[in-house]
């Protein structure tokens, strides 16, 4: 479907919150077709770094390439080539929107009729149907996910960054999530972030360790040492450790 | 009991324009900006009269003119990241003074030829047929646009940063609802005067944010609110012989404590 490059390249990266450094002359690059899991304790600089991969923040310095092409700080050119399922906490569920109607937003410019049938396919290809003509502030966390997905694949882009797909939803919704974005990513390159290594370690194909910066990047075998984590995770990396037994 | 055309026309058309703004403003949050919005226009009123009587040309049209640029700086002042807050004050302070020290010069200078009552406390019992003809084409262009820009500006209300990746651009339509707003607010300031107008243009959308199902309840469902408060207000102000915006911002009142209670 998504023939072509489908790659994210990041040179020096320099990004902070006045004092506060999230990025500091970081680069990495990484290529799709795949499923690849940014992995990140909470407060490490996952949604920062979303941000300037998508053009919504500038970085102070460093530029961010999307296939090849420089969309730094700028999301129009970033929108062309990747769209975004922001986290839960960002949206303003209060509004009275259907889950159509926040889908078919998604698709300035185009016929009515024609954003209405593309929006229809994404929502069934992520298996939100009943959710139609539901309110977004009657769904449940697991649903409104499922339409925010739908809302970023209905843009047919051949990269989607999702920003803790996994938060606010119950361990079923949340299986089920991981077998999407996997299947998702048969075509396309999908940048998922978590906070929780255990949902997609197995299906990625590269794992990238992130602290305010990147801080390794590998296939899951390669990365998921216990010294890395420790890079990132500190103290934390015990409860880890036991999935990495399971895995092993 | 006598209903004339005029006054139906200037009541219906201006509830169905503040209808039809009201889920701009409240999509996008823009409640700190409908709220100043009366004290830039009836500085921008003032300021209209004092241009025409001096430079010639209608009061209307300058008074429009002059209102712009005031709500273009709130919202550059936002864009480059002054809170809103701290921007209200700074622009009501502006537009509260500078209206006292208007309407004082107007009403020393002019005293016998405005009232300036009128866009106080709102007049609909005034409207010419010229207001009349005005107030319609102005409802209409606002239902046209409003109606355009519904679901732009509601996912931009949901989550701007996607909004902004899709291809819209934000700060644009910063500008344009914040023109938008201004123009109708004061082109209509007459009708339901100063001191209820910011009622007009927030109140339907909370009575509908309540009931609505969808988007387009919630624009249609504000709209039918706005013009049903409007009528409602007219009829009953004739009636018992009171001011016509009151009346009109005690039902929207009404509808809003009776939505709360049914709603959800
Ligand atoms: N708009 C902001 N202004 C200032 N600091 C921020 C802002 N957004 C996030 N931060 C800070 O930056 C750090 C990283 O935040 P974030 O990118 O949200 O991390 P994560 O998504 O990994 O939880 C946190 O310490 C957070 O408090
Ligand atoms: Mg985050």
């Amino acid at each position: 479907m998504h023939k072509g490059e489908q790659s994210i390249t990041v040179e020096n990266l320099t990004f902070a919150y006045g004092e506060d450094v999230i990025l500091s002359k970081n680069s990495f690059s990484v290529r799709g077709p795949g499923l690849i899991t940014l992995l990140g304790p909470n407060g490490s600089g996952k949604t920062t770094f979303f941000k300037l991969l998508i053009g919504i923040l500038k970085p102070l310095e460093g530029r961010v390439f999307l296939n090849g092409e420089d969309v730094t700080g700028d999301p129009f050119k970033a929108g062309v080539h990747a769209s975004y399922v922001p986290q839960l906490s960002a949206v303003r569920r209060d509004l009275p929107l259907t889950g159509l109607e926040a889908v078919e937003a998604a698709l300035q410019g185009k016929e009515r009729a024609e954003r209405r049938s593309r929006a229809l396919e994404a929502l069934r290809l992520v298996g939100a149907e009943d959710l139609v003509n539901r309110k977004l502030s009657a769904m449940s966390g697991g649903q409104l996910q499922r339409v925010l997905i739908a809302r970023a694949l209905v843009r047919d882009t051949p990269i989607v960054l999702m920003d803790e797909p996994f938060s606010g939803i119950d361990p079923r919704g949340r299986e089920n999530l991981a077998d999407l974005a996997s299947e998702l990513a048969n075509d396309r390159l999908i940048l998922l972030s978590t906070h929780d290594p255990v949902l997609t370690l197995n299906k990625s194909k590269t794992i990238v360790v992130f602290n305010r910066g990147v801080k390794a990047v590998g296939s899951p075998e390669d990365v998921y040492k216990l010294e890395l984590l420790k890079a990132a995770y500190g103290s934390g990396v015990l409860i880890i450790e036991k999935c990495l037994h399971v895995l092993s | 009991m006598y209903l004339d055309p005029r006054w139906v026309t200037v009541m219906v058309g201006s509830a169905a324009a503040f209808g039809a703004l009201s889920p701009l403003i409240h999509a996008r949050r823009f409640s700190f900006f409908a709220a100043s919005l009366p004290h830039s226009a009836l500085l921008s009123v003032a300021l209209g009269y004092v241009a025409s009587s001096t430079l010639g040309g209608h009061p209307a049209a300058w008074a429009i003119l002059v209102s712009l640029p005031f709500s273009s700086i709130l919202v550059h002042l936002i864009h480059r990241g002054v809170s809103e807050d701290n921007a209200t004050s700074v622009f009501v302070a502006f537009t509260v003074s500078g209206s006292v020290a208007v309407i004082h010069y107007v009403l020393t200078n002019y005293p016998a030829r405005v009232s300036l009552w009128s866009y106080i406390l709102g007049d609909p019992l005034l409207a010419s047929w010229e207001d009349a003809i005005l107030t319609a084409a102005i409802a209409s262009v606002t239902i046209f646009l409003s109606s355009k820009l519904l679901l732009k500006e509601m996912s931009i209300g949901l989550d701007s940063e996607f909004a902004a990746v899709s291809g819209i651009k934000v700060k644009f339509h910063n500008y344009l609802l914040a023109l938008m707003l201004t123009a109708v607010a004061v082109s209509l300031l007459r009708v339901v005067g100063f001191v209820v107008e910011h009622v007009a243009l927030l109140l339907p959308s909370a009575v509908a944010a309540q009931l609505a199902r969808s988007a387009r309840e919630f624009y249609i469902v504000s709209i039918l609110t706005s013009v049903l408060a409007s009528v409602g207000g007219l009829v009953l102000s004739v009636y018992l012989n009171v001011a016509p915006s009151a009346m009109l911002g005690f039902l929207l009142l009404l509808f809003y404590v009776v939505s709360l209670l049914t709603g959800g």
